[in-house]
């Protein structure tokens, strides 16, 4: 945790005498002796306002009385917050607010939590004096998703300051002046923005609602469960409302969990994906070319008796295994026990291998860790932070308030390397903030990562003392990156010498310096050899080890780094330790009691390989849609049309899932119980919330039941007891505190990296990318993370769907005008791969030359994409490729 | 034409009297202003890029002062002051023959779109009361036939002499 | 000081004066520019203001010098003036004079205060109606900044003070000076909460001092005639020097009158300003502009001093004394203002912008006919609860009218309720309704 100032005042509150450090606001200190100083424009968010008036108290000295959400408190100050005067002033200031605000309780969705209503029982009279006209503003259709009801706003200004302080969207406007100002939003058409729901969240009346649940309930009928959001690695925590079983609304309390009480729009208004018609209710099993429904025994027998005799006809290594990274940790773990001591095989992977293992690999080799040094805490208190390949907005958008916050509110200095241009839309643009912002193609960001060490050697800001006792590995990075020219670095980034000095500069001056990264770059085909230079950076830097400083690789699915631990990925036993690491298979056969299998297992696309040619004959597909999500020339089909036996667990029948030969109707995450390790490597609780759809189960429950039948019991009666396996197995799972306790950097390891282990691949990271060449008439196509999109359940959403309900193809305004398109044109895209047809969006922060389609949409245009494996971490390669574009008239 | 295109030269005058170029904001909206009399959307949006706004950032404050129209007014914009201290002189005498005279009540715009008439809040004119300011000029000190001349000018020629010049009240020296 | 000496409207009286350089020069002017820039120090400048006893002519009477002496001594970055030209009280017009005349006079004063507080950026917040004004402004600063007054490097002395002409645009709290400053970053002109004070965190968050037109305009006599001689007129030691007095209302010659502080009110209506108008006799008159106070004919000789005026209960505020006659009614006059402050409430704090709008009607009420006697109370209360409540003092401005009506004139208000109660005019659903 950032050490805020260790200064103290001592302030009287009520005859209380406390301290606190100093600059604590009046309302704050007074919370502390328990005086509830009634308030409605003051949020700790939020920068005080001072405007509606409510909190004034008396100070000691003071003539007037003063508003204590303003306040800070000074060394011996005198507060009364309960006397006549404090008492009359609140009720006076209440009977104004009161006084234009309309009677319509009985229809307004905040009754029950409502500010105004909870104050005005505690301070006003049953009538008013009020004998005039209340304000009555013309109704305007807002948006889709957020209703406004402005005759009962006490303009706070809450929620303009929200989404400019917190958000930087700035979407709000009050417009008016006096009583007749209005909360709005600009133009003709319906509010266009984040949809985080922050406005309504922390609007204290009931003028912004949510209009997924209208009218919908009373907040004294609500069960309300804690949870952890299933969308992204951010791991918030929600609170999920449910009436009878009905999911009724999702919010997050100021305070709780990682998120502190923001969401994004998936958290807000995207939990509907669980109660969607299409969700899977009944096990599947396919007659006569055709699944049919059928019953969990059927299905279960079925899969043990094909699985049992192809164990017996080929062994352990003709199955093969993949589930996704938004799995529990129990069942994550749970599942590759049953792949290694059920099936016998090492022949499994994770969604983490799309590249999340870049970074963990990267992290393991340097550092000793699978993890980050840092938490969110540090992101917020970091001098200087620098951004590689993140689309944090979009892909990591709570990562990105704290991003915001260190920049907006504590001045940190911002340094970005991102395929994107600075430029205000509707949603907020991380490149905005940034004082050194280099906008770089993927295919390139490790080039001006380079850039930047190559600054930091020729400014001479190595850290002295790793010049000194290090000097091989100085010497030898530095030689290489001499090697580099600046002509070349300009010609691919765009930026010269000069520009990577200043940021060089900076991150050297930087006390607390934070690189994040995430998965423009991790899933690129960069992405190994890129993280390795941003360690070698921090490395050169003197930074890696340093308190408050340290890599932060963002995980885009929400358990992605889960995942890796729990071993679900070919490499990795339970840890994670390698499949090869003799000590670390001594631990895990010490609790299985069994060995894992001997023989190294093979990832995902060597595994859809081995399907096509025959040798894996069978395979668990767990929340995956490889079908979907892969392109075309590795020709997925094929080689799950060869499998003598597919087994799916889902959700919904999914592409994939239709080729199975059994597909199994499995929980969302409302509906079951475990943990999410989510990217800051933060073990959090997931409960349930509704009952299961059907007769879905968790995944955890299906391997369980299998390795019975199978002969080989894994039996857990519930996942707690598969979570005190897993803690007796893996570091950072002891307890489930408030916040994580950061990994740290490993001497050993850094000192092995540092006299030898840096030279394997050293020619290779020093080496500059090849720019890829774009003929005239062509576009880059990269798939990029919607904001409003993750995957399948949130296009299940209905909320998501109503924002962003169809894909297009983000295109430069210059190539807007160069390819002559405007807004809803259509365009025909095609390479050597294939040929599709999309509809165009212009979009000012495309850079040109550049076109984006969001991912999950991608089906189609995934025929235009190859694919390229790392190596080194056996990640497949599948975001960028280029394609000629042509209008269709 | 988009408002760089138009008054690109002035854009950039503006905008090199501040260090923060949203300080720029209420003089690139009168340039706005200044042939259609009143902002448009579309120039509202055009600011918000020059300035590196959000268009809601303009909106608020363009709302926010009494001087910038969103919507259409007449060519010659009529604003009687009705304050206290012209009131006792006779603002709403004023009122009333300008009511009469255009067939047009505060708030209201003529047919033809020649005159709007509105009553507004001091203008710091009251040693010279009852006033009233046309577009950006004052006249001051009306009578009735003052106004059906200033009236008959505007509609004739669209300016009138009988406007105010530099301010000096009492006028004679003591 | 002969007793009508004039100080700040002196070049403009002289038949002929047009205002431009050449003028203003032949009577004098910038000289006190020359003989200060480079060769006094400038927080001598600062001492010397202090000594004047100069008070702030923008409304609260703030120690000039005092004020100047708040800014940061070490802070190393930009800091900037503001000349408060927002001229938007009722009943005030004297800056509008003062720069449409002798904008010259406004320019070294904006150029000695800068000086003196060590700023190289001066804005005249102008109100955005006066067009004409701003259009004489910026034509002055050009004549100024081809002379070699205003620019870089004046007067070959190495200091540089550059002047902005910002028109705001239709809204009487941006004479707020953190209304002001928020207007002039392109922002709603919402007043900022104080602390901290524009003497640190101004505009753009720098030092900054906001100055009113008069005050500026009376650096260069203090400099040139020395603080002694300024202290010596008016009331000293607290009531220093010449206030442009603008007198409206029912009297002969309204107008502009520069007279000593401590001039009493009788004086500057009956031999300056011609007396009343008609035969009435003089019924009420605010002494400080729409925010001050009514006061009645037995306070016609109360001095027009800081003190003075505050000890009357009443302020000096603006300097705008507006006159009424008899005959006139009171709660229509302080309706008149009521509905000015409703108009111009920012909307910021919920009593000011609640209350205003209570008040109105309530107000219109009553001269409607409507009102009821419990109305006297419920808007004696809520003035009570919107003074002093609020982030500005706006809060305590708009109350003003009706709080001194009703203490001077409360029969009035009875008359108009006693009249509605014969017509039996009252509505059912204004006695009271269930929140
Ligand atoms: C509601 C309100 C309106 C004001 N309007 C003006 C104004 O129009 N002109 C002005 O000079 N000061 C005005 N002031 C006073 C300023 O806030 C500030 O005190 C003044 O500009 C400081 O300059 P001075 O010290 O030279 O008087 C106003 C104050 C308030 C509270
Ligand atoms: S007192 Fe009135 S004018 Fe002043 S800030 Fe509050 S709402 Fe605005
Ligand atoms: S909470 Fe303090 S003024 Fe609103």
């Amino acid at each position: 945790m950032p050490n805020t100032s260790a200064e103290t005042v001592r302030v009287t509150i009520d005859g209380h005498t406390i301290s606190v450090p100093k600059g604590t606001l009046l309302i704050e200190a007074a919370r502390r002796v328990g005086a509830m100083i009634p308030h409605f424009c003051y949020h700790p968010k939020l920068k005080p306002d001072a405007n509606c008036r409510m909190c004034l108290v008396e100070v000691e000295k003071m003539p007037k009385l003063q508003t204590a959400c303003s306040t800070p408190v000074a060394e011996g100050m005198s507060v009364r917050t309960a006397t006549t005067v404090v008492n009359d002033a609140h009720k006076s200031v209440l009977e104004f607010i009161l006084a234009n605000h309309p009677l319509d309780c009985p229809v307004c969705d905040q009754g029950g939590k409502c500010d105004l209503q909870d104050f005005s029982h505690q301070y006003t009279a049953t009538t008013s004096r009020f004998a005039e006209t209340k304000r009555i503003f013309q109704k305007e259709y807002f948006s889709p998703l957020i209703e406004t009801q402005m005759n009962r706003c006490v303009q706070c200004l809450r929620c303009v300051r929200y989404c400019d302080e917190v958000m930087d969207v700035k979407a709000l406007a009050p417009v008016g002046r006096g009583t007749m100002t209005e909360i709005k939003h600009f133009g003709a058409h319906p509010l266009d923005c984040e949809f985080c729901g922050g406005c309504v969240q922390i609007c204290p009346v009931g003028a912004i609602t949510s209009r997924l649940s209208m009218y919908e309930y009373r907040p004294w009928m609500l069960k309300r469960a804690e949870t952890i959001c299933g969308y992204c690695g951010d791991g918030c925590q929600i609170t999920v409302q449910t009436k009878n079983n009905d999911l009724i609304e999702v919010n997050s309390a100021y305070g709780a969990g990682r998120n502190n009480g923001d969401l994004c729009a998936k958290g807000f208004f995207g939990f509907h994906a669980t109660s969607h018609p299409e969700r899977l209710t009944h096990p599947l099993i396919r007659k006569n070319g055709t699944l049919v429904q059928t019953t969990w025994e059927e299905a279960l027998e079925f899969i043990a008796e094909q699985a049992g005799r192809i164990k017996q006809a080929h062994g352990g290594q003709a199955f093969g295994g993949l589930i996704t990274g938004r799995c529990t940790n129990e069942e994550l773990y749970l599942f590759q026990k049953f792949m290694r001591l059920t099936l016998g095989t090492n022949h499994l992977d994770s969604s983490a291998r799309y590249g999340q293992m870049n970074s963990v690999q990267a992290m393991r080799r340097v550092q000793g860790t699978h993890r980050w040094t840092v938490t969110f805490e540090d992101l917020e208190a970091a001098d200087v932070l620098l951004l590689v390949g993140t689309n944090i907005t979009e892909t990591n958008p709570i990562t990105g308030l704290a991003i915001k916050e260190a920049v907006k509110k504590r001045q940190a200095t911002l340094i970005t390397i991102e395929s994107l241009l600075p430029a205000i839309g509707t949603i907020s643009n991380i490149a905005n903030l940034s004082q050194h912002h280099f906008c770089v193609s993927p295919t390139l960001f490790r080039t001006a990562i380079l850039g930047l060490q190559k600054a930091v050697v020729e400014q001479n800001l190595v850290a002295a003392d790793l010049t000194q006792q290090r000097s091989s590995f100085v010497t030898a990075v530095t030689a290489r990156l001499q090697q580099l020219s600046w002509q070349d670095i300009q010609t691919a980034t765009g930026a010269g010498q000069e520009t990577y000095a200043a940021a060089a500069q900076a991150l050297a001056k930087g006390k607390r310096v934070v690189v994040v990264t995430g998965q423009g770059l991790l899933r690129s085909d960069q992405g190994y050899a890129g993280a390795m230079n941003l360690l070698d950076l921090l490395l050169l830097l003197g930074k890696l080890d340093q308190p408050g400083c340290g890599l932060a690789p963002l995980a885009e699915e929400n358990n992605d780094q889960g995942a890796i631990e729990m071993g679900a990925v070919a490499e990795f036993l339970p840890g994670p330790v390698e499949t090869t690491d003799q000590s670390g298979r001594d631990r895990v056969v010490d609790i299985w009691k069994e060995a894992p299998p001997a023989t190294e297992g093979v990832a995902l696309i060597e595994m859809l390989a081995r399907a096509k040619s025959g040798r894996i004959k069978a395979m668990f597909i767990v929340g995956e849609n490889p079908l979907a999500s892969l392109p075309a020339p590795l020709e997925v089909r094929e080689s799950l049309d060869k499998l003598d036996l597919l087994v799916c667990q889902e959700l919904f029948l999914t592409d994939t899932a239709a080729l199975a030969h059994v597909v199994l109707p499995v929980c969302s995450s409302l509906e079951k119980d475990g943990t999410f390790t989510n990217t800051e490597g933060h073990v959090q609780a997931v409960r349930q919330t509704v009952e299961p759809s059907g007769e879905a189960r968790p995944d955890w429950e299906i391997f369980s039941a299998l390795s019975g039948l199978l002969g080989t019991p894994l039996d857990y009666t519930e996942s707690r007891e598969i979570l005190k396996e897993i803690r007796s197995l893996i570091p950072g799972y002891g307890s489930l505190g408030p916040a994580p306790l950061p990994a740290k950097a490993d001497r050993a390891t850094m000192d092995r990296y540092l006299s030898r282990g840096f030279e394997r691949d050293l020619a290779g990271r020093y080496q500059m990318p090849r720019t890829p060449s774009r003929p005239d008439g062509t576009v880059q196509i990269e798939l990029v993370q919607s904001l409003f999109h993750s995957g399948k359940l949130s296009m299940k959403s209905k909320g998501l769907i109503q924002i962003e309900g169809r894909s297009s193809l983000r295109i430069s305004p210059r190539d807007a005008t160069r390819f002559g398109l405007v807004d809803g044109n259509r365009v025909r895209l095609s390479n050597s791969q294939g040929e599709v047809t999309a509809e165009v969006k212009v979009a000012d922060r495309v850079p040109e030359g550049h076109a984006w389609f969001p991912d999950h949409f991608s089906q189609e245009v995934n025929k235009l994409f190859a694919c390229v494996m790392d190596t080194e971490t056996k990640v497949p390669y599948i975001r960028t490729t280029s394609a000629s574009m042509v209008k269709v008239s | 034409m988009t408002l760089s295109e138009k008054y690109k030269d002035e854009i950039a005058e503006i905008l090199s009297r501040y260090p923060v170029k949203r300080s720029a904001l209420i003089p690139l909206l009168y340039l706005a202003q200044r042939e259609p009399g009143y902002v448009t959307e579309a120039a509202m949006t055009e600011i918000a890029g020059l300035l590196k706004l959000t268009p809601p950032q303009v909106y608020e404050t363009a709302t926010f002062y009494t001087m910038l129209n969103l919507k259409k007014v007449g060519t010659h914009h009529i604003q009687v002051c009705k304050s206290l201290m012209c009131a006792l002189v006779g603002s709403d005498t004023v009122i009333g023959w300008i009511k009469t005279k255009l067939g047009i009540a505060p708030g209201e715009t003529t047919a033809d779109g020649l005159f709007t008439l509105t009553a507004v809040e001091c203008l710091a004119a009251c040693g010279t009361a009852p006033m009233m300011q046309i577009n950006d000029d004052y006249y001051e000190r009306l009578t009735e036939e003052k106004v059906d001349k200033i009236l008959a000018d505007l509609r004739t020629a669209g300016t009138s002499p009988l406007k105010s010049g530099p301010y000096m009240w009492p006028e004679s020296t003591r | 000081m002969p007793k009508h000496e004039l100080v700040l409207l002196k070049n403009m009286m002289q038949p002929g004066y047009t205002g431009s350089l050449a003028d203003y020069e032949k009577a004098g002017g910038y000289q006190a520019l020359r003989n200060t820039l480079g060769k006094i120090a400038p927080t001598d400048v600062t001492t010397t203001v202090m000594k004047s006893g100069l008070r702030g002519r923008g409304g609260a009477g703030f120690p000039t010098g005092v004020k100047w002496g708040f800014l940061p001594k070490d802070y190393q970055g930009p800091r900037y003036l503001c000349c408060n030209a927002d001229e938007s009280e009722p009943g005030t017009f004297k800056d509008r004079q003062l720069m449409e005349r002798d904008p010259h006079q406004v320019l070294e004063g904006i150029v000695l205060a800068c000086y003196a507080i060590n700023a190289e950026s001066a804005y005249i917040y102008i109100r955005g109606e006066m067009v004409l004004g701003s259009k004489i402004l910026e034509r002055a600063i050009g004549e100024a900044r081809a002379a070699g007054y205003i620019g870089k490097n004046i007067l070959g002395t190495g200091i540089t003070v550059d002047v902005w002409v910002h028109r705001g645009a239709g809204a009487y709290i941006c004479g707020e000076e953190t209304a002001l400053l928020e207007s002039l970053e392109g922002k709603r002109g919402l007043p900022r909460v104080k602390p901290p004070f524009p003497a640190t965190h101004g505009l753009y968050n720098k030092p900054t001092v906001v100055n009113n037109v008069e005050t500026l305009a009376n650096l260069p006599h203090i400099l040139s005639r020395g603080p002694e001689w300024f202290a010596s007129i008016g009331s000293p030691p607290k009531s220093t020097g010449t206030r442009v007095f603008c007198v409206s209302g029912h009297v002969k010659r309204p107008g502009n009158y520069e007279l000593p502080m401590g001039v009493t009110i009788r004086e500057l209506v009956f031999e300056h300003a011609g007396g009343m108008r008609s035969d009435k006799p003089l019924k009420a008159f605010i002494p400080g502009g729409a925010s001050a106070p009514f006061l009645t004919p037995d306070h016609l000789d109360v001095k027009l001093d800081f003190e003075s005026v505050a000890a009357a209960g009443s302020m000096l505020g603006s300097g705008g004394v507006t006159v009424m006659e008899e005959g006139t009614s009171m709660v229509w006059a302080a309706l008149r203002l009521m509905e000015f402050f409703y108009h111009e409430s920012c909307g910021k704090c919920s009593p000011c912008r609640e209350g205003s709008s209570w008040l109105v009607q309530t107000m219109r009420r009553i001269m409607a006919r409507r009102g009821q006697m419990q109305d006297l109370e419920t808007l004696t209360d809520l003035c009570k609860n919107i003074a002093g409540r609020t982030v500005c003092a706006f809060g305590d401005a708009e109350v003003s009218p009706i709080m001194s009506t009703l203490k001077h004139w409360r029969h009035e208000y009875v008359t108009l309720i006693h009249e509605a109660e014969a017509a039996n005019l009252i509505r059912p659903e204004s006695m009271g309704t269930r929140h």
